[in-house]
Parts: C-alpha cells; sequence; structure tokens
C-alpha cells in the first residue's frame, strides 16, 4: 500500500548527529525514496529487511551500508521511506545526500520528518507538543508546555513571577474596570516595587543558561602547550580512563581534534589545534591570536608546561590567566614547588587532575535546578524582561494603568512558555477573590 | 410572507428589528406585552466602562439605543475621564418610562416592522432551516429568519425570600415552552441567575443626609446624531450600608435562596447581592449605595449595589437602617431571577445557530448579562440576518475591531459559566478599541452594508475628516527652540531642546492643549484652525490618539498579526479526525467549529500543537471542496 500524495516532495537529511561516530544514519522520505534507493544500490531490497548495498553514483563507489527499506504507512513518518546506514565520516555522508538530492529529492526542513510524521498520525500529541520547532516557529499564539515538561524548580521560579504579574495586572485592571467602586486597587509605588523585583528576577534567571546551557550542550575544553608539552597524551590518556566516550567529533573547519569525554557529570570536548601540535612554537608560529581564539571559545583551558623545561613558559601562561597549568612529565623532572604536575607514563597525578576537573566542572558549570537549557527558554525570560523595564518605565514616566498593562501583559505573554498564559479568567478571579466588587 | 420574525423586544430585540427593517427586511416583533418594549428591567442607566463603548459601536453601526438613551438621559458623566479613551466609558442615567418611549418610538417610524402581541410556544423548523414560529394560541407566521431574543424569561423563577414566583420580570410571565423547542434541536441549555435590588419610594428618604453624585458638568451626547440633550440633568446619591445592616444580613442568611439551596443557579460574580458581599468580604464595613431616580417624574428609586433575594421584612430592616432612609417605604422587593440560557458555544460567530439555517439567538439567551451586550448582539445577529436574505457574505468582526466583537468571540469560543458581561480587560487590543475612534472603525462597514442613512454617514465623514487634519497638522507641523518659540512655548508651560513635531510635544506628561493652542495659536494658524474645529469629545482622541502613538501602532501591528490567523479560515465542513489530534482535542474543536484558525487558537484546552497541526491540513488543502460545495478533510494516509 502506497500514499496516494504525488505532490509529495522526497526529503533527505542526516537522522544522527554529524560525527565520527561508527555510523551515521541518512533517511530519505517521500514518494521517490524506493527509487532513489534503486538507482544508487542497483536492488530494490524487500521490505523491512536490512540488505547490504554498495552505493555508486555514476560508477564511482560513495559507500557501502546497510539499507532499509518502509513502504507506508508502516514507518516513521507513514510515507514510504528508506534508511542508510553508512559509515560515520561526515564527508561521506555529505557525498551520498548530495547524490540522493541530484536524484530529486531535497534537503528537508528542520522538523520537516516530524511534522510529516504528525499529518500522518504517526506521532501522537504527547510526543508532537515536546518537539520544539513545531510549537515554536509555527505559532505566534502564546505557546503553553505543560509544567510538567519542565524542571520544577524552573516552573516554581518563573511561577513566581507570573504571580507577580497577576498581582499587578489584576489590580491595574480593577483601577480601570471597576473604578468607581471606591477601592485604590495597587499604589503605583508597590506596583512599581514588584516590578522592580520581577526584573531582577528575570536577569537572575537569565543568568542561569550559561550554567543551563552546559548542561545540555556540554563544555569545551582546550589543551595548549609548546610542542612536545604531551598535550596529546594527555588528551589520550583522558579519553582512555574514561568509561563513558560521549561521542568523538572531528572538526570540519580548522581541522581541530577533538574528544568528548564525561568530567563532572557533563559531556566535556577537549580540542587540540593541529596548529598546536604542530613542531615550533607556539608564540611565533601559530601567534597569540590563534591560540587566545582557542582559548577564548573554551569554558576550560588546559596549559601544559614541560617540567623539565622548567617555567620559563610561565610568560605565555600569563597570556591566558583563566588557564590551569599543568606540569607534564614530572617522572623525569619535578614540578616546581606548589605547582601541579602529571606525568601519564608513570600515571602520576592523573587522578589528581581528574578530580580537579570534576570539581571545576561540577563548581562552575553544572546547572544547579532551576536553569534555563535552550535557547527559547532564554529568549522568553529575556522579553519578558523587556517588557517589564518597558512597564517600569510607563508607571515612572507617569503613563496610566491602560499603558503600564499593555507592557505587563507583554510580559505575561512572553513568560507563558514556562508557566502559561495569564487569561481573563485569572485576572477576574484574582480581582473578584480579592475585592468586594459590584453594585 | 415575512423576512424575518424577532421574538423578544428587549434592547437586542428592539435593534435587531430595526437594523433588518432599515436593510429592506419586512420584520415582525413579536413579545408577550407591546407596553414592555425597550423595557429596562433592572438599573435605569445605559453605559458605564466598557459597555459605553458597545454603545457607541452600536450608533456607529446605525443601530438605536445611543440615540434613545440620548432622548431619555438624565445625568450624563464619561467614567475614567482622567484616563485615556480607550477606557473611558460613557454613562447615562435615564428616565425608565422615557426611555422605552424613545424605543419605542424608534421602532414605530419603521414601516417595515410590525408588532405582534403574543407568546411564540415553539419554534417551527424543516429539517435543519427555520420556518417560522408557533404562538401558544396555534396561530403560526412564517420567515425566512428567526432571531430569538427572550432575555431571561425561558423558564423563568423569580425568588424573594421564600416565595417563588414564574415570571421573567416583576408583574409578566415567563416563557415556558420555548426551552423545549430549543432542546428539540439539540441544544444544550444551562440556567443562570441575576438579582435586582428593591426601589424605594422617593418620598420617604431624607435626601439631606446623603452624598451627593453629580454628573459631567457638560454632558456628552452618546448619538452622533444628537445635537442637543433634550431633558434636564438631575443629581444622583450616595450612601452606605453599616455594621447593623451587615448584622441582620448574618442572622438572616439562612433566608437567603442562594443560601438555603433553594437557588441552584450561577450569578455575576462581579455583581454579588447584598448577601453575598457581607458573607464573602465580612471584613469590609462598609458597602456603598448609588441612589438612583428612575426618572424625572417617577417615585422610585433604583437601590444600586443592595441587589438582594433576602425576605421582604429583612430588606426593609436593611434599607431603614441606611442613612437617609430610616423612614424609607420599599416600592418594590428585590428579587433574584433563575433563567434559562444557550450554551453559546453552539453558535457561529455570526449568532445562528449551528447547523440551524436562519436561526439566530442574541442578548441574555446567549448567557449574558446587561442592556448594551443584549443590545449590540441584537445589532448583530440582525445584520447577519439581513445579508443572509440578502445573500450577502456574514458579517463577523474581529476582535480588534470592536468589543462587541470580543464579546461575541468569547461567547461562541470559551462559552460563559456566568452572566457575561463587558470589560475593558477582556479585549487584548484595548488601545485601538476607544470610544474615540469608534465611527472610524465601524461605520464605514455600515456604510458598505447599506445600513447608515444620509445624515448618520454625513456626520460620521465630517468627524472623521476634522480629527485626521487635527492629527496631520499636530504631526506635521513642529517647533524649532528659537528665541521667539521659546517665549510663546514658556507661556505654555513647555521647555524645548531641540525640534520637536506638535504631535511629538504632546507626548510629555502634563501637556495641556487648551493652554498651547492658545499660545500657538499666532504661530500656526492651521493648526490652531484644525483643532479649534474639534468637539470636545474629538478633541479628547486626538490628543490620546497622538500621545500613546506608539503604543497605538504596536498594538496594531500584533492586531494585523493576528488578522493573518483570522484570515486563514477552516472549511465549515471540516472534519476533525485527523491524524495526530487526541480525542480531547477532536472533542473541543469539533463542540465550536471555529471559522479560523485565529478563533480554533482560542479555544481553552486547545493546545498550540493541535493548532499546527489543524493549520498543516488547512494550508496544505487537505480539505477538499466535493462537488456539492461542502468540504471534507481527506486522510493523508489510509491504512
Amino acid at each position: 500500500m502506497t500514499t496516494e500524495q504525488p505532490d509529495l516532495d522526497t526529503i533527505v537529511a542526516p537522522a544522527t548527529p554529524l560525527g565520527r561516530g561508527a555510523l551515521a544514519i541518512v533517511r530519505i522520505d517521500g514518494p521517490r525514496s524506493a527509487a532513489i534507493l534503486q538507482t544508487l544500490g542497483g536492488v530494490s531490497p524487500e521490505i523491512r529487511h536490512a540488505t547490504h548495498i554498495h552505493l555508486q553514483m555514476r560508477g564511482e563507489v560513495l559507500d557501502d551500508c546497510v539499507a532499509v527499506r518502509y513502504a507506508a504507512p508502516h514507518s516513521f513518518t507513514g510515507n514510504d521511506l528508506v534508511e542508510l546506514t553508512l559509515h560515520g565520516s561526515p564527508l561521506l555522508v555529505q557525498r551520498v545526500i548530495a547524490a540522493v538530492v541530484e536524484l530529486g529529492a531535497r534537503i528537508a526542513q528542520p522538523g520537516e520528518f516530524t511534522e510529516r510524521a504528525v499529518l500522518n498520525g504517526k506521532l501522537d500529541l504527547v510526543q508532537a507538543e515536546s518537539i520544539a520547532d513545531l510549537i515554536n516557529s509555527r505559532t505566534t499564539l502564546q505557546a503553553k508546555l505543560s509544567l510538567g515538561n519542565l524542571d520544577g524548580v524552573l516552573s516554581r521560579r518563573a511561577m513566581s513571577i507570573r504571580d507577580t504579574l497577576l498581582h499587578v495586572i489584576s489590580r491595574l485592571e480593577a483601577a480601570l474596570d471597576f473604578s468607581e467602586e471606591g477601592y485604590e486597587f495597587i499604589t503605583r509605588e508597590d506596583a512599581r516595587a514588584r516590578i522592580v523585583d520581577a526584573i531582577a528576577e528575570t536577569r537572575a534567571m537569565g543568568e542561569t543558561y550559561r550554567r543551563g546551557r552546559a548542561t545540555t550542550s556540554g563544555l569545551k575544553a582546550v589543551i595548549l602547550g609548546r610542542p612536545n608539552a604531551g598535550k596529546s597524551t594527555l588528551l589520550n590518556r583522558l579519553v582512555g580512563s574514561e568509561r563513558a566516550i560521549v561521542t568523538a567529533i572531528p572538526g570540519t573547519t580548522r581541522d581541530i581534534v577533538s574528544e568528548t569525554i564525561e568530567i563532572g557529570g557533563l559531556p566535556v570536548t577537549i580540542a587540540d589545534t593541529a596548529g598546536l601540535r604542530s613542531s615550533g612554537d607556539v608564540v611565533e608560529e601559530i601567534g597569540v591570536a590563534r591560540a587566545r581564539e582557542a582559548a577564548g571559545q573554551a569554558d576550560i583551558v588546559l596549559y601544559l608546561v614541560d617540567a623539565s623545561e622548567g617555567v620559563s613558559a610561565e610568560d605565555e601562561m600569563a597570556l591566558f590567566p583563566n588557564a590551569i597549568l599543568i606540569y607534564t612529565k614530572i617522572d623525569r623532572a619535578p614540578a616546581p614547588k606548589g605547582a601541579f604536575g602529571i606525568s601519564v607514563t608513570a600515571e602520576l597525578g592523573i587522578e589528581q587532575l581528574l578530580a580537579r576537573l570534576d570539581a571545576l566542572v561540577r563548581d562552575e558549570f553544572a546547572a544547579p535546578e532551576g536553569s534555563l537549557v535552550n535557547e527559547r527558554q532564554l529568549r522568553a525570560v529575556v522579553e519578558c524582561s523587556e517588557a517589564l523595564q518597558a512597564a517600569l518605565a510607563a508607571i515612572e514616566g507617569g503613563l496610566d494603568e491602560q499603558i503600564i498593562v499593555v507592557d505587563l501583559n507583554r510580559a505575561a505573554s512572553a513568560l507563558a512558555l514556562l508557566t502559561g498564559a495569564i487569561t481573563t479568567g485569572d485576572v477576574f478571579t484574582e480581582i473578584f477573590s480579592k475585592f468586594c466588587i459590584g453594585k | 410572507m415575512l423576512d424575518v420574525i424577532v421574538i423578544g423586544g428587549g434592547h437586542a430585540g428592539a435593534e435587531a428589528a430595526r437594523v433588518c427593517a432599515r436593510g429592506g427586511a419586512r420584520v415582525a416583533l413579536v413579545t408577550m406585552l407591546r407596553d414592555a418594549i425597550g423595557r429596562m428591567s433592572c438599573n435605569p442607566a445605559i453605559g458605564g466602562l466598557a459597555k459605553g463603548n458597545l454603545v457607541k459601536e452600536i450608533d456607529a453601526l446605525g443601530g438605536l439605543m445611543g440615540e434613545a438613551t440620548d432622548q431619555a438621559g438624565i445625568q450624563f458623566k464619561v467614567l475614567n475621564r482622567s484616563k485615556g479613551p480607550a477606557v473611558q466609558g460613557p454613562r447615562a442615567q435615564c428616565d425608565r418610562d422615557l426611555y422605552a418611549a424613545a424605543v419605542q418610538q424608534v421602532l414605530a417610524a419603521e414601516p417595515n416592522i410590525t408588532i405582534v402581541e403574543g407568546s411564540v410556544s415553539a419554534l417551527l423548523i424543516d429539517g435543519r432551516t427555520v420556518r417560522g414560529v408557533a404562538f401558544r394560541d396555534g396561530t403560526k407566521l412564517h420567515a425566512r429568519a428567526v432571531i430569538v431574543t427572550t432575555g431571561t424569561f425561558l423558564r423563568a423563577l423569580m425568588h424573594s425570600g421564600e416565595t417563588q414566583t414564574a415570571g421573567g420580570r416583576f408583574g409578566e410571565p415567563a416563557a415556558e415552552t420555548l426551552s423545549d423547542s430549543l432542546r428539540e434541536l439539540g441544544l444544550d441549555l444551562g440556567r443562570l441567575k441575576t438579582g435586582t435590588p428593591p426601589r424605594v419610594d422617593r418620598n420617604s428618604v431624607d435626601f439631606s443626609k446623603l452624598e451627593e453624585a453629580p454628573g459631567d458638568v457638560v454632558p456628552r451626547p452618546f448619538s452622533i446624531l444628537t445635537d442637543r440633550l433634550p431633558l434636564p440633568q438631575i443629581l444622583c446619591h450616595l450612601t452606605y450600608t453599616g455594621s447593623f445592616a451587615h448584622d441582620l444580613i448574618r442572622a438572616n442568611i439562612h433566608r437567603a435562596p442562594m443560601y438555603s439551596g433553594q437557588i441552584h443557579a450561577t450569578g455575576p460574580r462581579y455583581c454579588p447581592s447584598i448577601e453575598d458581599k457581607v458573607v464573602r468580604f465580612a471584613d469590609k464595613e462598609r458597602h456603598q449605595v448609588f441612589v438612583e431616580p428612575e426618572g424625572l417624574q417617577h417615585p422610585w428609586l433604583y437601590m444600586n449595589g443592595i441587589s438582594t433575594s433576602l425576605p421582604a421584612d429583612v430588606q426593609d430592616a436593611v434599607v431603614q437602617s441606611l442613612p437617609g432612609f430610616e423612614k424609607a417605604v420599599i416600592a418594590r422587593y428585590g428579587y433574584a431571577v433563575e433563567y434559562d440560557f444557550v450554551n453559546p458555544r453552539q453558535l457561529d460567530p455570526t449568532l445562528q445557530v449551528r447547523g440551524v439555517e436562519g436561526l439566530f439567538l442574541a442578548g441574555q439567551i446567549n448567557g449574558t448579562s446587561g442592556y448594551e451586550e443584549a443590545a449590540a448582539q441584537g445589532l448583530l445577529a440582525g445584520i447577519n440576518a439581513l445579508q443572509q436574505i440578502r445573500g450577502g457574505d456574514p458579517v463577523v468582526l474581529r476582535r480588534d475591531q470592536a468589543y462587541a466583537a470580543v464579546m461575541i468571540d468569547d461567547l461562541v469560543t470559551q462559552g460563559t459559566e456566568e452572566p457575561y458581561r463587558m470589560f475593558t480587560s477582556r479585549a487584548e487590543h484595548r488601545l485601538l478599541l476607544g470610544c474615540d475612534s469608534v465611527y472610524e472603525r465601524l461605520s464605514p462597514i455600515a456604510a458598505g452594508l447599506g445600513l447608515l442613512d444620509d445624515k448618520r454617514r454625513r456626520r460620521v465623514d465630517a468627524r472623521v475628516e476634522r480629527m485626521r487634519q487635527a492629527r496631520e497638522a499636530a504631526e506635521s507641523e513642529a517647533v524649532t527652540p528659537d528665541r521667539e518659540t521659546l517665549a510663546w512655548l514658556d507661556r505654555a508651560g513647555i521647555s524645548l531642546n531641540e525640534k520637536a513635531t506638535i504631535a511629538r510635544l504632546m507626548q510629555r506628561a502634563g501637556f495641556d492643549v487648551e493652554h498651547f493652542m492658545t499660545a500657538a495659536a499666532a504661530t500656526f494658524p492651521e493648526l490652531a484652525k484644525a483643532f479649534g474645529q474639534l468637539g470636545d469629545e474629538e478633541l479628547d482622541g486626538v490628543v490620546s490618539q497622538l500621545r500613546y502613538a506608539g503604543y497605538i501602532d504596536r498594538q496594531q501591528r500584533e492586531a494585523a498579526r493576528s488578522a493573518e490567523e483570522e484570515g486563514m479560515k477552516i472549511p465549515a465542513e471540516m472534519s476533525y479526525g485527523l491524524p495526530g489530534l487526541s480525542r480531547e482535542m477532536i472533542e473541543k474543536l469539533s463542540s465550536v467549529r471555529p471559522i479560523s484558525i485565529g478563533q480554533a487558537s482560542r479555544i481553552p484546552g486547545v493546545t498550540p500543537a493541535a493548532i499546527s497541526i489543524v493549520r498543516m491540513h488547512v494550508r496544505r488543502g487537505n480539505c477538499v471542496l466535493s462537488p456539492a460545495g461542502s468540504v471534507t478533510a481527506s486522510p493523508a494516509v489510509s491504512s
């Protein structure tokens, strides 16, 4: 049974993150998917049978892969679909995708596989709701995410701002809609003070993003040092000592070699630039600027100095004030008194180094509960904060309630991503429960 | 044959009948009592916060409420005068008898309206189309559309203490069987409650002990047609309840129908009875009572603030405990009334019953409260009935165009749990909905439908043009800080550091336009002339439009964005059995059957993801037109 959707485009995209992992999956979805596989592989494998295929384009071998063909509606998206499991080289993946595109597919938009799955009823609503792009980009409505999806502490923090907003908005609204009732619902000074507090809280929440992001996206570390300071050795040792190698990604642009390991509960990608690896003097050959750039992008900088070469390197160290100075090869020469030293070959100081890194990550980067973990949350809080500041300016500029409320409502709808919206019903419930209204 | 039958001669019915007749339809207005047409069941006032905006909208659309109010108004006051026009609410105390007379006079002037006295017992329905009405005596009346505006009369039950009387208003019978007719159509009916306070004989009151509550020194008429208000303006008064009354009520609370369990229906939270106020806000030492005359000559005072259904002896004692009312005589006791209403989520945004062609409902039957809310619905139901008969497009206003649209959208999308009253805070684009801009927003729509007579149209055009010229003058003229300018600016109390438009100056806190125009007259004769032409209300409007321009612009941009969502129409026959929608979402969407993505997104509990799915299907055209013109969603995948 096939889909009756002749107009449907066939789309292609990698289904796994690009990386030097052992394998990479490329997904082709749509009515042409089987034909494309036939062209590339020369065979049309049986449905739902993993089949070993040599992919070729114009006689040139692309890769040998495992292909699985699915027929509508029994696939992830509900359409005809092909999954190619390739060797995990980004270059290879790119070449295969380019070939698929040449054969009539187009690159999928972000979220498009999900959209197709939803359209075909392959994902239920709960699953769909957790898919950010679907909720995020397509609607101007106040996105209401269920509180259960969010970290409890974050919700509570956001809810306390929402409570403030509801308190102030409902009283300002009451001053507009029930001005004949003989109440002073809220003083300007009280409203102002509450808004100021809320601004401080939004700022504090915004500042949690650095840690929150680290938790989800991981940290970057870089190892600097002169040639033969033992950088690669240390990198290999760190990787080898770590049970959980999360993933290993080769850089594509600047030939940076990096490995991702788990430190302090977070994924930390440790990089060693090719330039730094090459022979020659760091300062003279690569230049301080480039080393600085690498350090500037990193959350953690390790600076290695060969203990036998001594502290002549300290001058260079001064260029990287946030770096952790580590003396290497201390089996051959001792580290200066009070300094931290290791020897990979003699297995000296490695455990201490790991413990030190572990503590560093936990203290400096691990997100406490209640941190913002993604960009959308950050944007919600930043927009909320900006709207609150506009409301503050409106109050201080002597504008009346209807104007202040415009900005506060804007703040509330930005925050709605985290808290759910403040509805007219919420406002009335607050007013009628706190004030005796009505003739 | 008739075109339209309107059942009920209240504020909704009068507007509906009038607008249909104006549009050329032959109309029968059916009422149980001819003299009760246009009667004010409750307080003798029209307008107020948000409600006043509705009256202005009615006026801009060619309705009658503003005109009638001007003819009967005896104390005009703009509420929230110190605030921007978006939240200013004009209000008028009215002479109750003169108001009804004014409404009756307006209707009598329409040759297309026939008034029929009688009680409708059933609707005549043929398949899914309304054909007319049947009366209790068995006679029938046929028409192409029927507008039901029966207010609080459906199976109405009045409560006063332990006494229960069938009836929708004191001395008037209930409509007992029409509810059954509505139920037979499969409509879900609910029960609501409202109340009214005692009326006191004015000759039994010592006014010297009351606070005076005056109206505006220069009263502002509601209607653009009104040049001068015909009636003398009077004072209202204010008094307060005290601890004696509160103790008395508490001691007798078991005799209040709301507390004895005699009434089950929900009353409005914003209009609590005095027993509710005393129980729920026990620590409040006093409650305001507005003492409002029911008319210039009328012998009664309306005791606004002590709505109650307590027994007569308690009402007597409570009223007599008020300062100035020691010897007061209650002419009519307060009572509560319970009545049937139709869950308005069963209506289209045109106020037509979904799935019954030609049957429209308007006013309190839809779960609202208030004359103005009823009238606005009556007018829009009437316009849509008229359009249907004329073969024209439905008229559905957007939420950024009118409070009336906010109300109707709220009703048909969210439904209501308590009698629905208009509040400015219900409107998310409030700054766009001020009385100042009402004729600009709405009159062109009514004019396009042929519903504005020449006189009204000329006045609207002139007003809109005057305001436009003044705005443009203020935006184009600029002052430069040279010595001469600084001198006269200083006289107007304004400092200046750099060149600025007059519009910019107006945005400064404390800017006094009259002061400024006097000082600026010599330098900017054009500007002074443009502003000099403005009426009092127009001047306020222009100044605040300029003052809040930044905020207004932003709301306009937001409104434009949401207008896109409103413009994305969902086909009428859309099937919500879409892949990816949960049973709950399907149920919610199917129960409202939104006309647009915008409306769908406002249905309570419908998630953004569900909206995304509906949007994807609408955008992809997964709803194919069948040859008959009906639309069904084609499943993307058959399995």
